[in-house]
């Protein structure tokens, strides 16, 4: 973690950067706003000029899909520099309403969307769902993310892995209502007093449980658990890796047949980020019927759909067509019957831009997670 | 410029169901997130942005448990400089006129140029506590404030009515202002300005402390007697209309006319 004396230019090592530009070159928002994250990289070396610089609305055009990190040739995060500038506009207290009351919800009820914790485990009623206890060991901890939760819409993901599990006879339990946020998105809006605070938290809280590993549902726990959270005693996977092992294992009993061509939207915070690529894929490829197909730009090319980086709380001031929409019109060239997320920013964004462009009847956007509801007994 | 913001910590029942206690009296409030009061959110920031014009000095001043201080410490952090809370099981709090007198005690012996609050409360809405308080602190007040301008010992209070009238209104200090949401932006309070805050003066007292004698404040002075809360009956009148598009066109003319609405 940062300490408070480093200068901008050495907590982002902003002299390792050469200026090659493939930072900008592989930035997916270029196409749609005025960001140019290289430019950033070269101006911010100034430090007098750093008030100047987090003023552009620009900053809050990234959505931090990484692009940028991975393809820079001397490992440097570019777009922690645009996170670096939102810490100034965050800490003089002038941000969006929306944003204000996101972060302020994370500090009061442990998430961003103005829930109340005690509502935080709404979704298991009616449901055999065992609750972790500290110190009693268990398998697999689940960790269910905000968004999850509470978002009605993706919430099919949580309650399938709990039947399927359930059938499955594999040793889970979930975390109770004091589970909090993991911070992702307060990371990427900058938010860095209370993301340090989080990681505190959250490591002292995570680490009374005696699990073998974490489960993670969203890839934006699951990464951020992996990079930022350095004192975490159990490893973290993301839950496409247990259904992957499952799989392997047999115990993932079929039923039914989708005569469907499915396309995989990668999610930037599982791919990018996560490095998992194939196990989404061998569980898609595996439900009978099924015909899974290949976006041109997938895998680490995979296009953004821009749902993170705090983007659902910052309204781009762009009008062009967004990543989103992109996405969508690409999957209706491929014929695609149903494009399939492992990411609930992912399905929100990608759903919505599939009702704008008006394919609700031929087109579907789901979480693997609803699709292994449906064609495995559980 | 010295002003004194009156701020409350509410529960938002925007969200979870609302459920009264079999007492009748009460509501089940285990499910519900709380926040500074809306209004008074409002207040505060307008407090902060007068005290950055013109320098001068915030103080808050809060009924309210424990829990509340994150709050408080927020309110801190946006640029108020020391805190009181109240607490007391005795203060007939359903009253917004007992609550104004314990206000009232809690900064009698202040000096003042203004007191700010919200125009209304997020839970019980009686919108009178700040006015209630004008009259017991002794000092003029306007209600419902959009804008606020401060003159040489002056305040222009520009007022929302209803229908989209202002009225403006010139007041002498002190007074109160009852703030109206939208008159600014609140600010968000970081956590490292949260933490900084934390070396402000946050006081808490009950009554005693603060000698005001809990026979004037408590339930049997109060000339308001909490009967009951329920929750209404949905009355549903809805109707759907069924058929073709031609067809529920006719029907939902027919009804319109019927009704005397066209
Ligand atoms: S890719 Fe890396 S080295 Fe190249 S300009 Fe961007 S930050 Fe600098
Ligand atoms: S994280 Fe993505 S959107 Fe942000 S600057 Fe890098 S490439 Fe562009």
């Amino acid at each position: 973690m940062s300490s408070e004396s480093q200068t901008f230019t050495e907590k982002y090592d902003l002299l390792g950067c050469i200026q090659c530009g493939r930072c900008t070159g592989g930035c997916p928002v270029t196409v749609r706003a005025d960001l140019n994250v290289r430019q950033f990289v070269n101006n911010a070396y100034d430090e007098d000029k750093l008030e100047e610089l987090s003023r552009l609305a620009e900053i809050w055009d990234c959505t931090a899909c990484h692009t940028c990190a991975v393809r820079c040739p001397k490992g440097l995060k570019p777009l922690e520099v645009l996170i670096g500038l939102r810490t100034i506009i965050v800490e003089s207290g002038k941000v969006e309403p929306t944003v204000r009351d996101a972060l302020q919800s994370v500090l009061l009820e442990g998430n961003p969307w103005e829930k109340s914790r005690a509502m935080r485990t709404d979704w298991m009623e009616g449901l055999d769902v065992k609750i972790a206890e500290p110190g009693e060991p268990v398998e697999n901890l689940f960790f269910v993310c905000c968004t999850i939760a509470y978002d009605p819409r993706v919430q099919a993901v949580a309650r399938n892995i709990v039947r399927l599990l359930n059938k499955a006879g594999v040793d889970f339990a979930f975390l109770p209502e004091e589970e909090s946020c993991c911070g992702s998105e307060v990371f990427t809006i900058g938010e860095e007093g209370l993301f340090e605070m989080l990681v505190e938290d959250n490591t002292e809280y995570l680490n009374e449980f005696k699990a073998e590993r974490i489960v993670t549902l969203s890839p934006h726990c699951f990464t951020t658990y992996k990079t930022h959270y350095p004192d975490l005693k159990n490893p973290v996977i993301h839950y496409t890796q247990l259904l992957d092992e499952l799989l392997e294992e047999g115990k993932l009993v079929w039923k039914g047949e989708l005569q469907k061509k499915i396309v995989f939207h990668d999610p930037c915070y599982l791919g990018k980020q996560g490095g998992i690529y194939d196990e989404p894929r061998r569980l898609l490829k595996n439900i009978p019927g099924v015909e899974l197909l290949e976006f041109d730009r997938s895998r680490e090319r995979s296009l953004c759909c821009e749902g993170g980086g705090g983007k659902m709380w910052v309204e781009s001031t762009s009008t062009k067509e967004r990543l989103a929409d992109v996405r969508i019109r690409d999957a209706k060239e491929l014929d695609a019957d149903i494009v399939a997320a492992a990411c609930p920013f992912c399905v929100l964004t990608l759903e919505d831009a599939m009702k704008n462009l008006g394919y609700e009847e031929e087109m579907r956007v789901a979480e693997i997670m609803e699709l292994l509801g449906e064609f495995v007994e559980a | 410029m010295k002003t004194i913001v009156c701020i409350k910590y509410v529960p938002d029942t925007s969200e979870a169901e609302v459920k009264v206690n079999p007492d009748g009296k009460t509501v089940d409030n285990s499910r519900f997130s709380y926040d500074i009061n809306d209004a008074d959110n409002y207040a505060v920031e307008e407090s902060v942005l007068i005290k950055e014009d013109k320098g001068g000095e915030v103080d808050v001043v809060s009924i309210g448990p424990k829990k509340s201080d994150v709050m408080i410490r927020m309110a801190l952090a946006k640029g108020c400089d020391r805190a009181k809370r109240i607490e007391d099981e005795r203060i007939a709090d359903h009253d917004p006129l007992m609550v104004a007198k314990v206000l009232a005690g809690a900064i009698k012996s202040e000096e003042f140029d203004l007191i700010m609050t919200g125009c209304m409360a997020n839970d019980d809405g009686h919108m009178s506590t700040g006015v209630a308080l004008a009259e017991e602190v002794g000092v003029n007040h306007a209600s419902m404030v959009k804008k606020v301008e401060v003159l040489d010992g002056k305040v222009k209070a520009h007022r929302e009515l209803e229908g989209g009238l202002m009225e403006v209104v010139e007041l002498e200090l002190p007074a109160v202002l009852t703030i109206q949401t939208g008159i600014n932006e609140p600010r968000y309070a970081p956590i490292r300005g949260i933490r900084q805050a934390q070396k402000k003066e946050l006081s808490v007292a009950g009554l005693d402390d603060l000698s005001i004698d809990p026979a004037e404040v408590g339930a049997e002075a109060s000339q308001v007697v909490l009967e009951n809360l329920y929750i209404p009956e949905v009355e549903s009148a809805a109707e759907f209309i069924e058929g073709e598009p031609e067809e529920k066109a006719e029907k939902l003319a027919s009804i319109l006319v019927k009704g005397g609405l066209v």
